[in-house]
């Protein structure tokens, strides 16, 4: 039985006539890092407000723990908020906003140094303590913003899109910095963000959010090889999708009429009916691509390369196949240069994912 | 409302702040409104003189509005976009008339240019007279092109250099650029700008009751009604009449221009240089400015020169009698720079808190509540006075001929400028800050003291000193208000000069000017340079 720390219950939020959340139910584990990821307006945001008490809970309950915190201010929840803009505040130096929740409780001088000296060593921040927030670099003041929350002793820790103001490079650094101290601390944390590399790179678990509803919630595992919608298989990595209709179901393997032929998949435990619309989705790393004609003659389509972009570590081609076109990812091009004209594509039958023809109607157990 | 429920002394606050607001803007204006019967306001095409009124008042609107709005843009367009030598002189004296009381300009111009004048008569040998349209015309077009010109500049600022830049790359030259890109661009600025010069025109009472002479407009015609003849009625409607084409230049400016403005098009100020200026409209820019500079620096000269001189236009001989009488003026010199103090203080308080509230809370009133907020914005300084006279002359608030009245009607008629500069200032504050404060644990009353307002300081301390120049410069708002127990020196001054005594009234102006600037720079001392003044 695992242990729930947060269970969110039936949650709807409107704003006027906008349905900002609508009816989102979600258990996040303690100690867990559990990532909302969306699209701009899904829903995510306001989810995390929430959360954390900013918004008032109209419909739906939040429980941490067992007890319902619906009506526990904000700052009663021990649940610590870093924003998306820091929020330090401008007039403040680095120590005066650190300790500011702490002075609030009233504790003694003595005691409120001695634990901002510490989280703030504990961030490498202790260089900084007199300076004010605007002559520090964004990463710096990332970091001062989470010691801010951090000192609370917090039990939640919320997080909205912390990253998003930094540059790429530090972006990939401090997320596993991030990921680190989470770790290490054992706090329960919720994240937000709609970079769906970060979600799957820092969490433990993610849910997908798209027009105010949760549509899927997963490990980053599950929601990469494994989404329930053509709309999660879009929206996290890069998808290709073949539409076709079930002719045969095995116990092995089930056969996909795609049209101008038959594609033959793993059965999992995929449950379909023959004659069934469905759509096949598969990643573009786990596509093979050859000049020469494969040993295999199942699943092979002959296609011809469009055009191609090299990334560095990868090179991204466009193969059009008759009326299709996929999107291949060939690794290490080192060895094999870059190829054009006529190629071969095979799909590993264990590597192509079935998905549900209508988007978000109904999804297929497995 | 639910929230703010649950916090009474927020509550209690925004009861007081609506109520006060009812009781010193609204209720006033409903009983200028009601003094008149139906059939005075009927009655208005009948009466040849209030006809002349509106018709003059009407012809001056435009022609000062016209002309302000011209030389504060040639002065805006120099100071933001070419490059004229002693531009940052040229920009500091246009600020000049903004500090002084408006009639000083209208007095000072009869001092120069009048029968008497020093240059038209002393120097010229002219008898050439500046009282009349003409002479209001010049007055009001230098007493109100400098706010023009502030607002317009800052216009034209935000227009980024960069999209004359595409302009010009894509073979637009000269006027041709000019025309097609940056006038459209700032044309919504240029209108916010010409409705609130209108509006200050319309209001304008101490340049006419200066210089004016026969030519009767709106605001000094409901002067005399009650000053000569004790019609109240009569003023009553005079200004109502004024209140309508103010507030509807007023709505117009807020409501619809405002909407318009191209200003966050591009969103980042970026830092381009300016193109270069052509010889010919650097040379011309300059002559322009020089002249309008000397005719401002001229007010200066002219009642400086006036408090040391012995008789204006005879006798030029240097003399400190004038001086002698600064003792009988020490009452109504301390009353102004008293009563404006304290008006500023609780203005830009009241209008601190009345912000806030707008900007933080929801509630159901909050759109009235910034409606009233700035309304006295609209509202002419006479109508203002006249309301308070009516208002404010019956047990148990009488405050006839009392400090208090002139006190409250300065609080409640600069509340617009205290207001929109904090409003402007909360939404410059995240909102995220408050929320922040609040998830570490700070209730309300606390955000606002430990975040907000230490923020907002130096916008505060802007609307202090706006106010306070408002108060102790205004003429309009006292006029009816002022007894021989509360005059202050502005009223004393419009006296001395109607009864001829043009060097002691030249001796007062200068002092009261003298007190303003020192108090000025003594803010400037205290708070130091980061406070922006007269940004609307």
């Amino acid at each position: 039985m695992p242990d729930i720390h947060i269970r969110i219950q039936n949650l709807t939020k409107k704003f006027g006539n906008v349905v900002a959340v609508d009816n989102v139910s979600l258990e996040i584990e303690r100690g867990s890092f559990t990532t909302l990821l969306g699209p701009s307006g899904c829903g995510k945001t306001t989810t995390l407000r929430l959360i954390a008490g900013l918004y008032n809970v109209e419909q739906g309950e939040i429980f941490f723990g067992d007890r319902c915190v619906n009506d526990v201010p904000s700052h009663q929840r021990n649940a610590t908020m870093v924003f998306q803009d820091y929020a330090l505040f401008p007039h403040m130096t680095i120590f005066e906003n650190v300790s500011y929740g702490l002075r609030l409780m009233k504790l003694p001088a003595k005691e409120i140094e001695k634990r901002v000296e510490k989280t703030l060593r504990f961030l490498g921040l202790e260089e900084l303590r007199d300076r004010a927030p605007g002559m520090i670099s964004g990463g710096q003041q990332q970091r001062a913003a989470l010691a801010r929350s951090l000192i609370m002793e917090p039990e939640v820790l919320l997080l909205d899109e912390p990253l998003s103001n930094l540059d790429a490079k530090l972006r990939v650094n401090i997320r596993a910095e991030l990921r680190q101290i989470q770790k290490n601390l054992g706090i329960t944390t919720t994240y937000v963000t709609h970079d769906q590399e970060e979600a799957l790179a820092i969490s433990d678990s993610i849910a997908v959010m798209n027009k105010g509803r949760v549509v899927q919630f997963g490990t980053p595992w599950e929601i990469y090889y494994r989404p329930k919608s053509t709309f999660v298989a879009d929206f996290v990595g890069v998808a290709n999708f073949i539409h076709g209709k079930v002719s045969g179901v095995t116990s092995k393997d089930i056969l996909i009429d795609i049209g101008d032929q038959i594609l033959k998949l793993d059965a999992y435990d995929y449950r379909v009916s023959p004659d069934q619309r469905v759509v096949l989705n598969i990643r573009p790393e786990t596509i093979l691509m050859s000049k020469k004609p494969p040993d295999s003659q199942s699943n092979v389509l002959t296609g011809k390369i469009k055009t191609h972009t090299f990334v560095g570590q990868f090179i991204r081609y466009w193969v059009t196949c008759g009326e299709r076109e996929f999107i291949v990812d060939l690794h290490d091009p080192s060895t094999g240069g870059i190829l054009d004209g006529n190629v071969y594509l095979q799909l590993p039958p264990s590597k192509l994912h079935l998905l549900p023809e209508e988007e978000e109607e109904e999804s297929i157990p497995s | 409302m639910g929230k703010i429920l649950r916090e009474p002394l927020l509550f209690i606050t925004l009861l007081v702040v609506l109520s006060a607001l009812g009781f010193f803007v609204l209720y006033p204006m409903v009983s200028v409104f009601t003094y008149p019967s139906l059939e005075d306001f009927l009655s208005i095409p009948k009466n040849a003189r209030y006809v002349k009124a509106i018709y003059n008042t009407f012809i001056m609107v435009l022609l000062s509005t016209s002309s302000a709005i011209t030389v504060g843009f040639l002065f805006a367009y120099t100071f933001a976009r070419a490059d004229v030598p002693l531009k940052r002189v040229f920009r500091i004296i246009s600020l000049l008339p903004l500090f002084s009381p408006p009639f000083m300009i209208a007095f000072s111009y009869i001092l120069m240019f009048g029968r008497n004048g020093l240059i038209s008569y002393t120097l010229l040998g002219h008898r050439y007279d500046i009282i009349g349209w003409h002479g209001l015309w010049l007055s009001e077009t230098i007493a109100f092109f400098p706010m023009a010109a502030l607002i317009m500049e800052g216009v034209l600022q935000s227009i980024s250099p960069s999209l004359e830049y595409a302009g010009r790359n894509l073979g637009a030259t000269g006027w041709k650029l000019f025309r097609t890109i940056t006038l459209p661009l700032a044309r919504p600025g240029v209108a916010g700008a010409a409705l609130l010069v209108a509006i200050y025109v319309l209001a304008d009472f101490g340049n006419p009751i200066m210089i004016a002479g026969n030519f009767i407009v709106l605001p000094t015609e409901a002067w005399s009604r009650v000053s000569g003849w004790g019609d109240v009625t009569g003023a009553a409607v005079l200004t109502s009449i004024l209140l309508l084409p103010a507030f509807f230049f007023f709505l117009f400016q807020r409501y619809w221009v405002g909407k318009r403005e191209y200003t966050t098009i591009t969103g980042k100020v970026t830092l381009v240089d300016i193109p270069p200026t052509k010889w010919y409209m650097r040379w011309s820019l300059f002559g322009f400015c020089t002249v309008v500079s000397i005719l401002i620096l001229c007010i200066f000269f002219g009642l400086i020169a006036g408090a040391f001189t012995k008789g204006w236009g005879f006798d030029y001989s240097p003399t400190l009698k004038h001086w002698g009488h600064i003792f009988s003026f020490s009452k109504p010199l301390t009353n102004s720079i008293y009563f404006a103090l304290i008006a500023a203080l609780v203005s830009s308080s009241f209008a601190l808190v009345s912000a806030y509230l707008v900007s933080r809370k929801e509630f159901v009133a909050k759109k009235a509540l910034d409606f009233v907020a700035i309304l006295p914005a609209a509202i002419p300084g006479v109508f203002f006075g006249i309301g308070y006279s009516l208002s404010f002359n019956v047990p148990p608030f009488d405050l006839y001929g009392t400090s208090l009245i002139i006190i409250f009607s300065m609080i409640f008629w600069n509340i617009p400028m205290g207001y929109q500069t904090a409003y402007g200032g909360f939404q410059q504050i995240a909102a995220s800050l408050g929320e922040a404060a609040s998830n570490l644990g700070a209730r309300s009353l606390r955000i606002f003291w430990d975040i907000e307002l230490p923020l907002l300081k130096s916008a505060y301390i802007s609307a202090f000193i706006v106010s306070f120049i408002r108060a102790v410069t205004t003429l309009s708002v006292i006029i009816f208000l002022v007894t021989s127990t509360n005059i202050v020196a502005t009223f004393r001054i419009l006296n001395l000069v109607n009864d001829g005594f043009l060097g002691q009234g030249a001796t007062l102006t200068t002092a009261l000017l003298f007190l303003t600037f020192l108090i000025l720079g003594c803010a400037r001392f205290l708070f130091g340079r980061k406070i922006e003044l007269f940004r609307i």
